[in-house]
């Protein structure tokens, strides 16, 4: 992962956490500023996972809704806003695939609306390059295989279903590649934690 | 998900890893989960501290990779119209960013939040700090916006009601200021003969009180009746009994005792 200038993202972090914070206490005009800060990041997600950029919108705007209305569920001893709000988005986008009948998949580039100069923070809004480094470092322990479908799991939103009928294999076995990978996955990530 | 063609694969085999809780969280958070298993994993996130914890441990984790999926598109601007429309007439309509007119949905929505940081001060002191400032952003009085009132103002009791030594147990919350009671029953599984039932004890010493049949593996919210309301406090013991289904039969003694607990305010 590129350096990126220090100040500019830590800037942007101070200014989310800010946000948050304020609402979290009621200020509806921090819901404003949380969008313009990172509505271009969790707009990918959301794309990406959906693969349909109208059904993309509508999850993006239930993020923020739903943020607006539950905004003391982050908690700031866990997690970073922007690494907290990126996962909210995709699992919120994951609950639209899986109860609704939007085909997932990747976006052409025609889905892509080009980048106003203005959006700024949201390339900034990086998560935590260090946690970044060691989720690559352990995944990149794992056998490509299994490297390759926890990732389609994770980027494109696939089942486990999905996952074995592209790989042609029984369904049980791909189960039995993604828990083992996860265990391992899991194991090499706590030792990390240790050190 | 039938589960009928994973049984053998699944449960055969030197090398299969075991599913456990951890295991279930981690697939959850890579977005594998679906149908009845994602339902009872959402459950099982608002009432064991432990789940929800790896859950979020897996979250934190998997987070960086959403930086690969970078932003390269801007969402029309009527998203951010229908957001603003969305909060402004829950403003307009004079109630706080939680309050709802379907309060119902809503407040289950709300007090399964509440659970979910209570784990915080219950069971990880090191993160009580931070819940409390969480806490105190609700208090009234000391918001630049409207705080929820009905939910600041309610300090909330609940009661843990272990099932023998099985590692269930049943969460039971209850709302003063709303009467409003939640019963969590995930991870029990109905056995088709016997229904379980909650009771109050009285304090007074006469016959305890129903609260109702438990739903196994579910989220219930009720409103208890003010006669009983009344008689709920801290350190108010309840008893979890076994029934025929339907719960107690008129003109019949309760059955067993199979557990009990009681109230705690939080």
């Amino acid at each position: 992962m590129a350096a990126r200038p220090r100040p500019a993202s830590a800037e942007a972090r101070d200014a989310l956490r800010d946000a948050m914070a304020r609402l979290a206490a009621g200020d509806q005009a921090a819901l404003e500023e949380i969008y313009r800060m990172t509505r271009v990041k969790l707009f990918g997600i959301t794309l990406r996972i959906l693969g349909d950029r109208k059904e993309a919108e509508d999850a993006l705007q239930d993020v923020y809704i739903n943020l607006w209305q539950r905004a003391d569920r982050y908690d700031p001893a866990r997690a970073s806003p922007i690494s907290w709000l990126a996962t909210f988005a995709r699992n919120r986008a994951i609950d639209r695939l899986r109860t609704g009948k939007v085909r997932g998949g990747s976006v052409g580039i025609e889905e892509a609306a080009p980048l106003p100069d203005e959006s700024p923070l949201a390339d900034a809004l990086l998560v935590d390059a260090e946690q970044a480094a060691q989720i690559h470092k352990c995944i990149a322990g794992l056998d490509e295989r299994t490297q390759t479908h926890i990732r389609a799991a994770f980027f494109d939103g696939q089942t486990y279903a999905q996952l074995a009928e592209q790989a042609d294999v029984p369904l049980g076995t791909m189960k039995s590649w993604i828990r083992r990978g996860l265990q391992r996955l899991r194991a090499c990530l706590e030792a990390s934690e240790k050190a | 998900m039938s589960g009928a063609d994973e049984t053998i694969p699944e449960n055969a085999g030197p090398n299969d890893v075991p599913r456990d809780d951890p295991m279930i969280a981690a697939e959850w958070a890579l977005g594998l989960l679906e149908g009845e298993e994602l339902l009872a994993a959402r459950g099982k996130y608002a009432t064991d501290p432990d789940f929800a914890w790896r859950k979020e441990w897996w979250d934190n984790w998997f987070a960086p990779w959403t930086d690969d999926m970078a932003g390269a598109a801007e969402p029309g601007a009527h998203v951010w119209d229908g957001i603003a429309a969305r909060v402004g007439g829950q403003q307009g309509a004079g109630s706080g960013p939680v309050a709802n007119p379907s309060a119902l949905g809503s407040e289950v929505i709300e007090l399964k939040a509440r659970l979910h940081r209570w784990r915080w001060i219950a069971g990880l002191s090191s993160a009580a700090a931070a819940v409390a400032l969480a806490l105190l952003a609700f208090a009234p009085g000391n918001a630049p916006g409207e705080a929820p009132p009905q939910i600041a103002a309610a300090e909330p009791m609940i009661a843990t009601v272990p099932i023998g030594d099985t590692g269930l147990r049943l969460d039971v919350t209850y709302i003063p200021e709303s009467e409003r009671m939640l019963v969590a029953a995930i991870g029990l599984t109905a056995d088709g003969v016997h229904d379980h039932e909650l009771w109050l004890v009285s304090d007074d010493g006469s016959a305890a009180r129903s609260l109702g049949v438990v739903a196994p593996g579910e989220v219930r919210s009720m409103t208890l009746p003010q006669d009983i309301a009344a008689q709920m406090h801290d350190g108010a013991r309840v008893l979890l009994t076994r029934e025929p289904i339907g719960g107690k039969p008129e003109g019949i003694d309760a059955g067993p005792v199979v557990a009990e607990g009681a109230f705690t305010r939080v």
